[in-house]
């Protein structure tokens, strides 16, 4: 397979400068990268939000702000290190909204969520087989 | 228009009149009745072209009203694009950063990204999540044996076997056709497989496949490690398990290495103590023997020789045992 070289670009926001890897600081055995990297993708999962929620972080403001600074995963070059990008990118996008990080709270909401999501997994396949 | 008209109506009415004054005095004149006709024939004309008269106003009043319907859709359509407008003028427009970076890539990284990341978007087959596809295709399985059977039938070779093992080979179709009639049975009296016989079917049956982390996942992860060192009391900046657990082990090493040492320096003298013994035994021993060897020549004879062949072996053990 040919590899011909292409290029994305990146939005105007620019994600921080990944620290030198000798001395990065590591917090519980992790870096930053890790953790953060974790967070995005757990907040893929609906119950993981109403967990969220229920510890008052999603009105708290400083998380709300940490939430607007995640959105550095949606950008290269780190978007390519997310291994379950859908859910991950759609749900920090959907928690940039009051509306919804006030709602998620709500188990209808949580059971909701969930039941599209595993409804989409399946039948996204299908419809591109289709 | 009228006035035309009214003229050419007049023009039949006079002549009209003249001729039936004509017949009623009995002196018809043939040029008054031709007169009559010529007036007709006038009249005829003005009605055609009241008539054409008539279109033509209406055809202009119909553009009159196309022009004006024009009017207003170009109307319109200008203070649309005058809003239009407007509100372009109005619009930030996106301020592109003059150097905005690219980040290169290529098809194989594009490949290898997907691929590493399809165990997680892509549920493994026969894994429905619990929905019901109505039109799912049947399974692949079934139609294959019987096709089977029916070319090797078809085939030369089918026949040449048949005429080797008949037997054998003549059931096998109807079989086929038994099970397969009984499986339209079972889906013709219910679309589902008894409870029991789905997980044989379907190896992954009521398997449920999730796009994002589960639960298991999360509480495994490394945040759950930070929030468990939150609670224990330890601030988990700079704090690295992995870095704890080397130096606790480096600092077991090096305990045991200096026990070791002890144990070493404690052999050591008593091998010491043991040598100091020794040598102060053997001493004594060669002390004694002086004093035999004294005692010897006293008596005479050849046994000192033997004793001091016996001290020297003894030296020789002595220096083995080292």
């Amino acid at each position: 397979m040919a590899s011909e070289p292409m290029s994305v670009g990146s939005s105007a926001l620019e994600p921080p400068a990944p620290p030198s890897a000798s001395n990065e600081p590591k917090y519980g055995g992790y870096t930053r990268f890790e953790l953060e990297l974790e967070l995005v993708q757990a907040m893929g999962n609906p119950q993981y939000l109403n967990h969220l929620a229920s510890r008052k972080l999603l009105s708290n403001p400083a998380f709300i702000a940490y939430l607007d600074y995640l959105q550095y995963w949606s950008r290269p070059p780190y978007i390519k290190y997310l291994t379950y990008p859908g859910p991950a990118l759609k749900n920090l996008q959907l928690l940039q909204q009051e509306k919804f990080r006030q709602e998620i709270i709500s188990p209808d909401l949580v059971q909701a969520l969930t039941v599209e999501g595993m409804r989409a997994t399946v039948e996204w396949h299908r419809e591109s087989q289709g | 228009m009228e006035k035309h008209l009214d003229a050419r109506f007049e023009r039949v009415e006079k002549a009209l009149t003249t001729l039936i004054d004509s017949i009623a005095k009995y002196n018809p004149s043939e040029k008054l009745a031709e007169d009559l006709t010529t007036a007709d024939k006038n009249l005829l004309t003005g009605l055609r072209s009241l008539e054409h008269h008539q279109n033509n106003s209406a055809r202009i009043e119909a553009l009159r009203q196309e022009t004006a319907a024009l009017d207003t859709q170009t109307k319109d359509i200008i203070s649309t694009l005058w809003s239009m407008r407007k509100e372009v003028k109005n619009t930030t427009t996106t301020t592109y950063p003059a150097a905005s970076p690219k980040y290169q890539f290529t098809t194989s990284d594009l490949l290898s990204y997907a691929r590493r990341i399809s165990r997680n978007t892509l549920p493994p087959p026969g894994v429905t999540n619990g929905l019901d596809f109505g039109a799912s295709p049947p399974p692949q399985e079934l139609p294959a044996p019987e096709e089977a059977g029916r070319s090797a039938a078809q085939t030369p070779n089918a026949s040449f076997n048949n005429g080797v093992g008949t037997p054998a080979a003549a059931p096998t179709p109807s079989a086929n056709g038994e099970v397969l009639a009984s499986q339209a049975t079972v889906t013709s009296t219910a679309t589902e497989l008894p409870m029991h016989l789905k997980p044989v079917v379907n190896p992954s049956e009521g398997t449920v496949f999730y796009a994002w982390p589960i639960e298991g996942d999360v509480r495994g992860g490394g945040l759950a490690g930070y929030q468990q060192l939150f609670d224990t009391g330890i601030d988990p900046k700079g704090y690295d398990p992995e870095e704890v657990e080397r130096r606790k082990k480096e600092e077991e090493q090096a305990k045991k290495e200096e026990e070791e040492r002890a144990r070493l320096e404690r052999e050591e003298a008593d091998r010491r103590m043991r040598q100091e013994r020794e040598r102060m035994a053997r001493e004594r021993e060669r002390d004694r023997q002086l004093e035999a060897e004294r005692r010897g020549s006293v008596a005479g004879g050849s046994r000192p020789q033997q004793k001091q062949q016996f001290a020297f072996l003894d030296l020789d053990d002595d220096d083995d045992d080292e």
